[in-house]
């Protein structure tokens, strides 16, 4: 009962966000900017970035309303839309970078958002992996795409996806070697968040 | 004996192993123990939380949305077709006392019972912030009740009748006016009645451009 109303609430928030209202579309951002951020976070591995691909992926989706159909869910069309700005917008980066010359190494460690010493260990070991693997493995291990879906958002096959992968949690291991290490010691409950 | 390599043990985090390495598995302490951590870590990364935007982004982005034209915010009034047509004002009528009563009451007049906390009177963030919510839930019921309204009667945007629609602003002004009277530092309510009174005074002008002065 109480979700068959939040739906119907959420399809009216839509609908009146569509077409403009200011208060609608502050709702719809309260409710899902945590997952937009988080998501373009870790993909871009940049704070500065992450909120300049946050704010693209929500311009998109405000100015794509008017098409939503209902299809998906709001938050998964929402989250596909983010996966996607961030995307386009690195590859942009990259483009330019190219063209420009090699970017410094020194790039600050984002402080995270997490009171939680593994959480922290684990989002600056994402931020260390090579840009191709940290997407796969946010992708699918934080975000639970599949590697059809993966190899569509990134135009690559579902194989190369599963090769990425597998590489990615093997540099993951061996970034959070300690923390490994202190896991094994005191069994599978270290790794509860 | 030659260990599973790593890229092996992270594949089989989701997949099955073959028979051979079922079987160093079986025998190999170092590879088990190995793969409950490699197990732990892909667990560990699915229940990653959620990040809060920087302060501010909401800010940033209400401004480019506006600069983009996305977000059309022409008034309480006119956006909600109050100055339209006579055929209005009863649905008009409601539309102000329920927002009166609900999104504004919320934040304002704080004595309502029966629908949970309120902003005055939560003692914590997170009682206000839901308290928030709530008066949002009831903003966005009441203004899609008010279009659910409008197309059910067939509202023709042509309508232009200045006598009617000065008729519906006064009628809108005088309950605006007994909402502020209740409610008096109420900003939302304030707003609300400022608008209808402008677009009062613009009908007004209106009628007397018709040639209809002194009509009232």
């Amino acid at each position: 009962m109480r979700d068959a109303s939040a739906g119907q609430t959420e399809r009216q928030l839509i609908r009146l966000a569509a077409d403009g209202d200011l208060r609608a579309i502050r709702t719809l951002y309260d409710r899902y900017a945590p997952r937009v951020y988080a998501v373009v976070r870790r993909i871009a591995a940049d704070d500065d970035l992450a909120q300049d691909y946050a704010q693209e992926a929500w311009i998109r989706a405000i100015r794509a309303l008017p098409t939503f159909r209902g299809d998906a869910r709001f938050s998964t069309w929402l989250h596909r839309i983010a996966v996607n700005a961030a995307l386009q917008a690195l590859r942009k980066m990259e483009t330019r970078a190219k063209r420009e010359g090699p970017a410094p190494d020194d790039v600050p460690v984002a402080p995270v958002h997490s009171d939680s010493l593994l959480q922290i260990k684990l989002e600056r070991a994402l931020d260390e992996l090579p840009e191709g693997m940290r997407q796969v493995l946010i992708l699918h291990d934080v975000e639970g795409y599949t590697h059809e879906e993966i190899g569509d958002v990134l135009g690559v096959t579902s194989g190369t996806s599963k090769s990425q992968l597998f590489k990615a949690r093997a540099k993951m291991r061996a970034l959070l070697g300690d923390l490994a290490q202190d896991a094994q010691e005191d069994g599978a409950e270290a790794w509860s968040i | 004996m030659e260990h599973l390599t790593a890229e092996s043990l992270a594949r089989l985090v989701d997949e099955p192993a073959d028979a051979a390495e079922q079987a160093h598995l079986e025998e190999c302490e170092a590879c088990t123990a190995e793969l409950a951590v490699m197990r732990g870590q892909t667990e560990a990364l699915g229940a990653l939380p959620e990040i809060l935007p920087p302060m501010g982004e909401w800010d940033v982005l209400e401004a480019q949305l506006r600069s983009e034209g996305l977000i059309k915010d022409p008034g309480l009034v006119r956006k909600l077709g109050l100055a339209r047509t006579p055929a209005w004002m009863p649905a008009a009528a409601s539309l102000v006392l329920f927002l009166g009563g609900a999104a504004a009451g919320a934040g304002v007049t704080a004595h309502r019972t029966g629908e949970g906390s309120t902003v005055a009177e939560s003692t914590t963030v997170e009682d206000a912030a839901s308290a928030v919510r709530v008066a949002e839930d009831h903003y966005v019921t009441a203004v899609s009740h008010y279009r659910e309204l409008m197309e059910r009667d067939g509202v023709d945007d042509t309508m232009t009748d200045p006598i009617s629609r000065y008729a519906a602003l006064e009628h809108l002004v005088s309950v605006s006016q007994a909402a502020v009277r209740q409610a008096p530092g109420d900003p939302f309510l304030n707003g609300f009645l400022a608008s209808a009174l402008a677009e009062r005074d613009a009908a007004a002008r209106m009628v007397s451009v018709s040639g209809r002065e002194n009509w009232f």
